[in-house]
């Protein structure tokens, strides 16, 4: 038993309230693993706990083996998991491509090497035509696919996607799905959170869902989308209509 | 390097017209020769003083701007690195007879432990809490200076014996003085270049632009931050030693004054926060003006020349709000003929 990342009895209290409160879930090298949940159930949360940005409460978090519970974000980021921003955060005064490469620094020491990794990215994400472009011009949908460059161009081993589809046109939602579905087979294990449940319940290979900061489902998209406990999370008690 | 994607956007080396970031252009270079030549020329000795000055602050402005405008650490503590540099090299060469070729990079060091020491104490603090926490960390080095007279010689202050010699690089002819302060200006402007070029600069940016974000790409923002308040509070130091031997006195109420503060601060936000040609634009406008309001009304009314460019600043922040720089590079935008 040697799961890739191990999320082991995790809680965080936020003062009295329980955000996440003791989930345990594995994933395993090259999985795309979906983590649903209604608003407020606490995945953003989870996500901060496993990136560093928050320490848990209780509860120890295992990536390749070894502890990174009380990490720092910058430190966990160098182990190679890479984040993306639920509402993205990018470089304000820098161009598109120059936010990229501060990512790709982190693989890419020199200037020009970061940059032609970064330029190598955005082409992987569609944004080839907008190299120079300052952020600040961007629409919804592009900065949704900058924030997932910018993870990308980390090399990471493990990609925490927060919301990517968040504000994207159907056909948009479309391409970054089938994007998304080829990462395991680069060699990049997805963690992945998402409201746009057709394109993750479609894409997951194994699905997991908190509600209240509680594990109350997990297992294959289809047999989720029948479990009445998740049902019961999404639509409130069955009601008898007849 | 391997070029993987199908864009390759290599243009050919050309030199800019117009200032850009990280690279040299015909603009730098036609006003580093405008420089040599007002050190060259014979002009009045007053108006060498003002030439001079404007050098010595534009190098002032600069280092303050590693710190304000690429790394977003908005400091008014920066006369506090400024006194240190100078007490630092005018004590050795007073009471230990070291000369101050030596004295400035002791001076510089420990102006940029003292920036070190400032950015992990204020590590926490952010805006307003920041710019107020180094205020009040000047005001503990001004404190400290005056207090410690067997040291500093306190409120009396340190003069340096107005003997010229190499040695004790104290020299007859302003025009030395201003080749000195120049080749500060020069430095100081080359090393902003090479940081605004380098993975190092980038970083800064970032730590500026969003904290969260930089982390999240591996980027240790204290780490990031404290270097930059050190690189900038040594350059800063050794700007005050420079100054020390111009003026061969110093006194902690002038040199770590807030208004001294101030002024590193207002010179690059007129002239454009976070590029290299902003604080020396900022610097060639501003430096005279106050020499000249303060010559105007020094005796009449003193402080009015404050006022004057307090006013100026605020005019510049509504309708210019990124600097001399930043009308620059709308020029560099601007296409008549198309």
């Amino acid at each position: 038993m040697s799961a890739f990342l191990e999320v082991r009895h995790v809680s965080r209290a936020f003062n009295s309230t329980m955000a996440v409160k003791d989930v345990s879930f594995a994933v395993q090298q090259g999985e795309l693993l979906g983590l649903m949940g209604p608003n407020g159930a606490g995945k953003s949360t989870l996500f901060n706990l496993i990136a560093g940005v928050l320490a848990p409460t209780a509860g120890e978090i295992i990536f390749e083996g070894k502890p990174v519970t009380g990490r720092k974000p910058y430190e966990v980021a160098r182990i190679g998991i890479a984040r993306t921003f639920q509402i993205p955060k990018p470089y304000r005064q820098l161009s598109v491509v120059e936010n990229v490469m501060l990512s790709a620094f982190l693989r890419e020491k020199s200037v020009a090497g970061a940059r032609s990794l970064a330029e190598a990215t955005l082409a992987d994400v569609g944004l080839s035509d907008y190299f120079g472009t300052p952020v600040g011009s961007l629409t919804v949908g592009l900065l949704k696919r900058l924030e997932v460059a910018r993870a990308l161009a980390m090399r990471p081993k493990l990609v925490l996607f927060d919301e990517i589809m968040a504000g994207l046109t159907p056909t948009e939602v479309g391409a970054m799905t089938k994007f998304v579905a080829s990462l395991p087979s680069r060699g990049i294990t997805v963690v992945w959170v998402e409201h746009v449940l057709y394109a993750i319940m479609k894409t997951a290979t194994r699905m997991v869902v908190i509600n209240r900061g509680e594990v109350i489902a997990g297992g294959a998209p289809a047999a989720i989308a029948r479990d009445p406990a998740v049902v019961k999370a999404y639509l409130g008690e069955e009601m008898d209509l007849a | 390097m391997l070029v993987t994607g199908a864009v390759s956007t290599k243009k050919p080396m050309r030199v800019p017209i117009l200032p850009e970031r990280g690279r040299l252009s015909w603009f730098e270079l036609v006003l580093l020769l405008v420089c040599i030549g007002l050190v060259v020329a014979s002009i009045p000795s007053s108006l060498r003083d003002v030439i001079l000055l404007s050098f010595l602050f534009g190098g002032l402005a600069l280092a303050w701007n590693i710190a304000g405008g690429y790394a977003g650490l908005i400091s008014f503590g920066h006369a506090a690195f400024f006194g240190v540099g100078g007490y630092t090299s005018t004590i050795l060469l007073v009471h230990y007879d070291i000369t101050p070729w030596i004295g400035i990079w002791f001076g510089g060091t420990i102006a940029g432990v003292f920036g070190a020491a400032l950015a992990l104490i204020c590590a926490r603090l952010r805006g307003p809490f920041f710019i107020l926490s180094t205020l009040a960390f000047a005001e503990v080095v001004r404190i400290g200076a005056l207090n410690w007279s067997s040291l500093t010689g306190g409120p009396e202050g340190l003069s340096i014996m107005p003997t010229p010699g190499l040695a004790s690089m104290v020299f007859a002819s302003k025009a030395t003085y201003a080749w000195l302060m120049l080749g500060y200006l020069v430095v100081v402007y080359a090393i902003t270049k090479a940081l605004e070029a380098s993975r190092f600069g980038y970083y800064l940016f970032a730590i500026r632009d969003n904290e969260d974000a930089a982390s999240a790409a591996g980027v240790n923002p204290l780490l990031g931050r404290t270097l930059a308040m050190a690189l900038s509070a040594a350059l800063t130091g050794v700007g005050g030693s420079l100054f020390a031997q111009y003026f061969l006195y110093l006194d902690p109420t002038y040199v770590i004054s807030p208004e001294l503060s101030f002024q590193f601060a207002l010179l690059p936000a007129v002239g454009g926060l976070g590029t290299a040609i902003g604080p020396v634009l900022g610097s060639f406008l501003i430096t005279p003006l106050s020499e000249l309001l303060r010559s105007y009304f020094g005796n009449s009314a003193a402080g009015l020349h404050l006022v004057i460019y307090s006013l100026g600043l605020v005019v510049v922040m509504l309708y210019f709000p990124s600097g001399l720089a930043g009308a620059l590079a709308k020029l560099a935008r601007w296409r008549p003929f198309s």
